[in-house]
């Protein structure tokens, strides 16, 4: 939209409200006296995706529905990461959401990129690690761990996916 | 059938839900809200034949993500929403996000998309809750996910209308800002409704029995509602169990 802040209908009388400072109650610059809430935009410096496919232009197909195209045009830098590079993806070819290439900066090829979650039409979350996932999530510490095993202590993305994609949710690809 | 009434809570509360479903209005319920869901299409194969129905995340949804139902609700055109709260206060406020204090709560939850703009843009919000106890009806909400009522001077389209439990339904008065009973569901008590309520709910007197779901209601929900239900895949596990076939 490329406006600095937009009303919002709502929230007023919330503690969602009182705790973001992104977010304030205005009053109508027309005159009514109505008030509302006035929330400031949000600009990324970087939009992350993962997507079913893309072509070498950045052309993408999501393969499933997604408010993909208002968050892409906000941010900055849009990286899209896909299941598989195709030659072509237009917007009548694709499937769900479609993001066209003047609104993406990198395309990066990354099969089960998506992993702990799942891909709608691909392949499912994977329960168990997101439960992990879940678990280390609680303190500092067994978080930083949780980052050094699956994050920082792999080579790169297909020794991420040797390691922690378990074979039945690579079975279960469509 | 094992329940001597003839019917479970959950068809009890599909079926009260489905009263409030007016002819003609869109009326929308969330993700995971099978009991609303239920209501609803039971209200379109009763009363309500022009209803439009939004039912997020089953066949029953006009739009492809959320974008366009927020925009629909925000322009005034959404009459009734059915939204569930893990705690709902006298106030008429619930809460969708944590237990506990605050800055460090003991439990969270998903928050619940969009709930505190729907609150105030649906015409009427109807706010269900499967457990009627002292610890899902309080006096205050931990946390305010969406407000029951504001200042005259904030804009606002709509906002809560009742309150359904499988005991009891609550009514939100909005001159005072506040819940009070106003049906007790057969089989139970305005003492047992009291004692299990975080709240004081005034004079009780003269408070009426709920009228129960009558034979034709449990009729089109068995054969009509039900297989509509198993064909959304969503809902199909939760209906098998819920809702006795016909």
């Amino acid at each position: 939209m490329g406006v600095p802040y937009v009303p919002v209908i709502g929230l007023v009388g919330t503690d969602l409200l009182a705790r973001r400072d992104d977010m304030v109650v205005a009053t109508d610059p027309f005159g009514s006296g109505v008030k509302s809430v006035v929330a400031r935009a949000m600009r990324p410096d970087v939009a992350v995706f993962h997507a079913r496919q893309a072509d070498r232009s950045g052309n993408v197909s999501f393969g499933y529905h997604v408010e993909a195209v208002m968050l892409a045009e906000a941010a900055a830098q849009v990286v899209v990461t896909v299941e598989e590079i195709v030659d072509r993806v237009t917007e009548k070819t694709a499937d769900g959401a479609f993001l066209p290439s003047i609104l993406v900066d990198a395309v990066v090829h990354a099969p089960f990129g998506a992993h702990p979650g799942g891909l709608t039409g691909r392949y499912p979350v994977d329960r168990e690690a997101m439960r992990a996932y879940a678990a280390a999530a609680q303190s500092d510490e067994t978080f930083a761990a949780w980052l050094d095993e699956c994050v920082f202590g792999v080579d790169d993305h297909d020794d991420y996916v040797e390691r922690f994609v378990p074979a039945s949710i690579r079975g279960a690809v469509q | 059938m094992s329940d001597p009434r003839g019917y479970n809570d959950d068809e009890l509360m599909a079926v009260l839900l489905s009263r409030e479903v007016r002819d003609g209005e869109v009326s929308a319920c969330g993700a995971l809200s099978q009991i609303p869901a239920t209501g609803l299409l039971l209200a379109k194969h009763t009363h309500a034949p022009e209803a439009e129905l939004i039912i997020l995340n089953t066949v029953f949804r006009p739009f492809h993500t959320s974008r366009q139902f927020h925009f629909l609700a925000q322009r005034g055109e959404l009459g009734l929403f059915f939204v569930s709260g893990v705690q709902i206060d006298r106030r008429g406020n619930y809460n969708l996000h944590q237990l506990g204090d605050p800055d460090h709560p003991t439990l969270r939850f998903p928050g619940g998309y969009g709930g505190g703009m729907i609150y105030y843009c649906a015409h009427r919000t109807v706010v269900f809750r499967t457990e009627h106890t002292r610890r899902s009806l309080v006096e205050k909400v931990d946390f305010v996910s969406a407000a029951g009522h504001t200042a005259p001077d904030v804009l606002r389209l709509g906002g809560p209308s009742k309150v359904v439990t499988p005991k009891a339904t609550l009514r939100f008065e909005s001159g005072p800002g506040e819940l009070r009973l106003e049906s007790v569901h057969p089989g139970h008590g305005i003492d047992d409704v009291q004692a299990n309520t975080g709240f004081d709910l005034g004079d009780t007197s003269a408070v009426p029995a709920t009228e129960a779901p009558t034979a034709h209601e449990l009729h089109v929900l068995r054969t009509v509602v039900r297989p509509l239900m198993l064909e959304t895949g969503t809902y199909a596990r939760w209906v098998e169990r819920a809702i006795a076939p016909g």
